[in-house]
């Protein structure tokens, strides 16, 4: 189903033009990578999804509303935007009271709201933290908290900014296996991100920024093994095909080109099966 | 809301305004500023506003504050209402005295610091005596008064798509919404404050009391006549004041007003 | 004596009833390219902080054991005078960039040591053009890209000429080339003005390859210490590891290939290039 569509929106800052012209299409049960340097227009893009901006030219709907006849409030209920740091999403006295507070503003009756928080207290692992104030947390659990404080009204399309910053590898598997289960649970999920390695694991579809434009857009596969295209975004191709670009030059063939660990080390395998046929 | 405090953020450009030394810009805003609560006109006032506009645009800077002014203009309706409602008599007239009055100010600050970079500012500042401590926070403050304006937009962005309403609402609601921006942004720039703290140890600062300033500020020849002329300005201005045509023209225009 | 010299450090926050640093024993030398790495809370940035004397003079505590760096006590040395030593770049550049001018960014450090103008305006002609910023020399830290911002910190601290470059997360907030391109530049100071760089650094995918040695940490302690093919095995259980390595371990469980992992997508594919070779013999 149709998530988000952007339709050539312009957006400019201070007659500083940002956005120049970008269409884009999600959908939902899909998981699609915004990437590119840092002022390519990526987090400009992504607040039009919740009409935090709206488009100088062109339009973006949302479940076919257009953005500029919603307030961000209305659109916030089924698009869910958890901001980079968390320190600027943390508005309540109290753990439970900072998940209670987007059930209250979303409409929930107190008794059903109660009954939500702590299913999500429970699920993020923030019970023992209920009564602690926010600022309290360490880093990550405030991190923890500000997502577990947008998912607890579970809203169609998450999206994400730079979500895998400052992470060790531990914790970024974490939030891949989060967003694959919010995947296979039908909703749509936007990483505004330049982390290769972790957009290689995750994403179904890569959209690669520059200068305000989307300079390329397709399967995540193919968009992250195009070097050129990367280059011209200033990311770097992610390491396993990277070896295996390297291991392509060297003539060796693969049955699919491989992506994470465990597929070269499969298709490493069946390349030896053949040769061991051979002998 | 940010848009106000654009019109205090430095743009680069290349002028004989911003090429001025900014203890000469200092005394233009004294002179300015001296001349906006010394008048007590709406004449007068529009014609320093003029001059306030002129001095813009010899820094080509006239863009940017008839911008802002958009932002402006709330607290402008603000002050001319307030005064309009609460005043015994003369109520048109003090109001836009009031109002213009404000403006004035708000323009001739916003003239210096348009033109002026917080370094200029810091190097004038440590020339004239003032302790490094102080000067350095004063511009620190500057400095990070766009950073602080980004930060609100961001924490008001984050509060708005967790479905409050900010725009909507009678007056009492709005402002408990307004005050859930309060607690992050403040959290916020206390951290802020305790990394740019940890910057400034790490970088020396302290070391020596007395320091030789990396920017050298000379005065040079327009410098001085900037100066001169100001300080002619605000003796006329006194002599004018002083001077019993003054109140006359003054009341003359009262009486005009009435009559509106 | 090394430059720094780390020996039993135990530091406790004021308030805490946590050490965050637990029996701590370090040596490093110039020329050294240290990669600090250890899931969050481990103690790695305290650490960082108590080579330019944060710790104990800003964040007070309990400071047992010794600490000297180059040649100076940490704990009876003033923060302003460790600075002439050690560097310390931050994550965020918003932060650490304090004056409207790259310029007089770089002079800043300089002022603060109480240097004649004369002497600043050598030092600092000599970063712009060293670092290669003379083109960015009169914009505003907000008019540079991420990566240009630590560009110029980095070089606001080199130009007080230290022994130590002490980073923490620099590339955090960069994209991955602009990353790259600050852990080279670390390299060519290492290797050039023979500092001893200490990084902590989430990216091993990027960093490992310019370092000399990895230091892993866990709960205040200092769990691997070695070089970066040696250790990077060692940390798989504490952070996790790039994904040439984890196809490397893969490989190595099957009993395909033996020894320390590749660090880079080339050597992987070397790697496996020898596989292949091997096996059709």
């Amino acid at each position: 189903m149709e998530a988000i569509r952007v339709e050539n929106v312009y957006f400019a800052y201070d007659s500083q033009p940002v956005l120049k012209g970008v269409s884009l299409l999600l959908r939902t049960g899909e998981v699609l990578a915004l990437m590119g340097e840092n002022g390519a227009g990526k987090t400009t893009l992504v607040k039009h999804f919740t009409g935090l901006l709206k488009p100088q030219r062109g339009r973006v709907l949302v479940f076919g509303v257009d953005t500029r006849e919603a307030s961000v409030a209305q659109l916030a209920r089924r698009v869910g935007l958890v901001f980079q740091n968390p320190d600027h999403q943390l508005f309540a006295e109290s753990v439970e009271e900072e998940i209670l507070f987007t059930l209250r503003n979303m409409g929930y009756p107190l008794d059903r709201a109660r009954e939500i928080s702590e299913r999500v207290l429970k699920a993020f692992d923030l019970k023992r933290y209920r009564d602690k104030s926010p600022y309290n947390l360490s880093v990550g659990e405030r991190k923890r908290l500000a997502l577990a404080a947008v998912l607890c009204y579970e809203p169609d399309v998450l999206v994400l900014d730079e979500p895998t910053a400052g992470q060790d590898y531990y914790n970024k598997s974490k939030i891949s296996r989060l967003i694959l289960s919010l995947k296979r649970r039908g909703k749509g999920v936007v990483l505004v991100t330049h982390d290769v390695e972790f957009a290689i694991q995750v994403a179904d579809r890569v959209a690669l920024m520059a200068s305000g434009t989307i300079i390329r857009e397709g399967p995540a596969w193919e968009v992250l093994t195009d070097s050129e295209a990367l280059k011209s975004a200033r990311l770097l191709m992610p390491q396993i095909p990277a070896a295996a670009s390297e291991l392509m030059g060297k003539g060796i063939k693969f049955q699919k080109t491989p992506l994470l660990p465990g597929s070269l080390y499969a298709e490493v395998l069946m390349l030896l099966n053949h040769c061991g046929g051979e002998r | 809301m940010s848009q106000v405090l654009d019109i205090f953020r430095f743009r680069r450009k290349n002028t004989p305004l911003h090429a001025l030394d900014p203890r000469a810009k200092f005394v233009i805003l004294v002179a300015l500023s001296a001349t906006s609560l010394a008048l007590n006109d709406v004449l007068s006032l529009v014609v320093l506003l003029l001059f306030e506009a002129f001095l813009l645009k010899l820094g080509r800077s006239l863009r940017e504050w008839l911008q802002s002014l958009k932002g402006l203009s709330m607290l402008l309706v603000m002050i001319f209402t307030l005064n309009y409602l609460t005043l015994p008599s003369h109520r048109l007239f003090t109001s836009t005295t009031m109002t213009l009055r404000f403006l004035c100010l708000t323009t001739a600050f916003s003239i210096f610091f348009l033109t002026t970079t917080a370094d200029e500012l810091a190097a004038a500042l440590e020339l004239s005596g003032i302790p490094r401590e102080y000067s350095i926070m004063f511009t620190m403050s500057l400095r990070f008064v766009p950073s602080l304006a980004r930060d609100l937009q961001t924490i008001s962005d984050a509060l708005k798509c967790r479905g409050l309403e900010l725009e909507r609402g009678g007056l009492k609601e709005r402002i408990r919404n307004y005050t859930y921006l309060l607690v992050p942004l403040i959290i916020y720039e206390l951290r802020r404050s305790l990394m740019v703290a940890e910057a400034l140890e790490s970088r020396g600062f302290g070391a020596v009391k007395k320091v030789q300033p990396y920017i050298e500020l000379k005065l040079k020849k327009r410098d001085y006549i900037v100066v001169t002329a100001s300080c002619v300005l605000i003796m006329v201005l006194a002599w004018t004041l002083v001077s019993g045509a003054y109140s006359g023209f003054v009341r003359w225009q009262q009486g005009l007003f009435a009559g509106l | 004596m090394a430059v720094i010299e780390l020996s039993d450090v135990y530091f406790r926050y004021q308030g805490s009833d946590e050490y965050a640093l637990r029996g701590v024993t370090l040596s490093a030398d110039r020329g050294e390219f240290i990669v600090l790495v250890g899931p969050s809370g481990c103690g790695k940035s305290t650490l960082l902080r108590v080579l330019n004397g944060l710790i104990p003079h800003f964040y007070e505590g309990e400071f047992r054991g010794e600490a000297r760096v180059a040649g100076l006590d940490v704990k009876r040395t003033p923060t302003h005078i460790l600075a002439r030593h050690v560097g310390m770049v931050f994550q965020d550049p918003e932060n650490q960039l304090f004056l409207s001018s790259v310029e007089r960014e770089i002079a800043f450090g300089l002022e603060n040591m109480g240097l004649p103008r004369s002497e600043i305006k050598r030092r600092v002609e000599e970063a712009l053009r060293l670092f290669g910023l003379e083109g960015l020399r009169d914009k505003a830290p907000y008019e540079l890209s991420g990566g240009q911002q630590q560009k110029v910190a980095i070089a606001s601290v080199m130009v007080l000429e230290p022994e130590v470059l002490a980073m923490d997360e620099p590339t955090a907030n960069l994209d991955p080339l602009s990353a790259l391109e600050i852990l080279s530049l670390v390299r060519r100071l290492v290797d050039e003005r023979k500092v001893v760089a200490i990084v902590v650094e989430h990216r091993m995918e990027l960093a490992l390859k310019f370092a000399t040695r990895l230091i892993a940490m866990d709960r205040g302690e200092i769990m691997v210490d070695d070089e970066p093919h040696a250790a990077v095995d060692k940390v798989l259980g504490l952070v996790g590891v790039p994904p040439v390595v984890l196809a490397h371990e893969l490989l190595k469980k099957r009993g395909l290939v033996q020894g320390y992992p590749p660090l880079t997508p080339e050597d992987l594919s070397k790697e496996v290039v020898e596989v292949i070779r091997r096996w059709r013999r």
